[in-house]
């Protein structure tokens, strides 16, 4: 049997306890780390941003990083989709090519400059894309 | 004098009216399944309980490497072993969907990802932000094709899916699947034999449930029977980006580009992060 009502008002009450359910569930993965990072692990880089790639499936981001010889190295770190740091008010131009950050990732086990962002602390102490306070991995 | 209701006073005007809705009559159309929704509940694949495989059946899903799921050589605890063989590394997959080929169907509905439910006199749209694509279920009156009319069609990615109402469910068919597409992020196949069948309810304002078999007596010996999957609906404001609302939204596209998924993502990151690791 159809039913139609106009019932704004509850279905808006209803739409918002949905949404906030919603909310709380981090989106699904697509491709899986396996044993590629050590999860367990953090890293602090401190650098310059040197590329965004503001895109799917992850938003990768590159800093250049001098180690103890003075020799300057890319570290790459991977963060979650584009929408869902959209979602968290993120955009292409959050980071900034030559912008100098504090990045805190889980590096690769094979000792490559890659890692998962943990979070990255902007030079006024502001934390930003924190997994600590939120941001899924997806 | 104005008066301002304090915070305490909106919370329970709020929850009164919900209380009042929860208990009141029915505020939606249960034949309309419009709207933006995702799955929030339900296994990853069809269901956790995997019928029985065809030899065929065991040698294909021996052939899938998937990346998700759990590792090889992990304790089972009950699980069927098709969830529990993952590859070590990313890299020593074959996914499929990891090189931008389509999940294909039911992959792509399992996904919890946004879907928006687009209906019409005659038909249903599916569309889907990941990938950018659409599933069209037909309900004009056909149905599905059979006999030299599928073996001419042939198989596509999505199937080809017709259906009606029974009562307030819809009631879809889906056949000649292609082969090549896994069912699920497991790895678990289907022939290009299998039959489907979706069975959609909407039981409240903001959910849909979905109860799904699949037939496949190529490479399974019992229908594999879904748990129930409930679609919640999402809202405006998760669907909007910037100011810009819909499914497809700027940035929010979710198109698998070799540009973006193979050459950028696969060998700058994943690839170098497996190098090494797990052999």
């Amino acid at each position: 049997m159809r039913k139609r009502h106009s019932l704004k008002t509850s279905l808006w009450c209803l739409l918002v306890l949905v949404s906030a359910v919603v909310a709380t569930q981090p989106l699904a993965g697509h491709h899986g780390r396996g044993q590629s990072f050590d999860m367990e692990k953090r890293v602090t880089l401190e650098g310059v941003v040197s590329r965004v790639q503001w895109r799917n499936p992850h938003v990768l981001v590159f800093i250049d990083v001098k180690d103890a010889t003075g020799t300057t190295v890319t570290w790459a770190f991977e963060n979650s989709n584009v929408h869902t740091l959209a979602r968290q008010g993120y955009n292409r131009n959050t980071l900034k090519v030559g912008q100098p950050v504090t990045a805190i990732v889980n590096p690769a086990v094979n000792g490559a400059p890659l890692g998962i962002i943990v979070k990255v602390i902007l030079a006024d102490g502001s934390e930003i894309m924190s997994r600590e306070r939120g941001n899924p991995l997806d | 004098m104005r008066h301002r209701p304090t915070t305490p006073l909106l919370a329970l005007a709020f929850f009164a009216g919900c209380a009042g809705a929860a208990f009141g009559q029915t505020a939606f159309d249960a034949r309309d399944l419009s709207g933006i929704w995702t799955i929030t509940s339900g296994h990853r694949s069809i269901s956790a309980d995997v019928p029985p495989m065809t030899p065929e059946g065991e040698a294909r899903l021996n052939l899938n490497k998937p990346t998700r799921g759990r590792f090889l050589g992990e304790p089972l605890n009950g699980q069927h072993p098709g969830f529990v063989r993952a590859v070590s590394v990313p890299a020593d997959g074959n996914d499929p969907a990891h090189v931008c080929n389509p999940n294909g169907f039911p992959r792509l509905l399992l996904d919890p990802e946004p879907v928006e439910f687009i209906q019409t006199e005659g038909r249903l749209l599916q569309l889907f932000q990941w990938e950018r694509t659409l599933r069209e279920l037909w309900m004009d009156g056909r149905t599905v094709p059979s006999g030299d009319n599928l073996d001419n069609l042939g198989p596509a990615w999505y199937g080809h899916t017709a259906g009606t109402w029974e009562g307030n469910t819809l009631v879809m068919t889906t056949v000649g699947v292609d082969d090549r597409a896994w069912i699920d992020i497991f790895g678990f196949p289907k022939s290009s034999a299998a039959r489907f069948e979706e069975r959609y309810t909407r039981t409240g304002p903001d959910t849909i449930e979905l109860r799904m078999t699949m037939t496949d007596p190529v490479f399974y010996t019992a229908p594999w029977v879904s748990d129930v999957k409930t679609f919640t609906r999402v809202a405006r404001e998760d669907a909007t980006f910037y100011g810009w609302y819909g499914l497809f939204s700027g940035i929010t596209e979710a198109i698998c580009a070799p540009m973006n998924e193979v050459d950028s993502y696969n060998n700058l990151f994943r690839d170098p992060a497996s190098e090494g690791v797990g052999k």
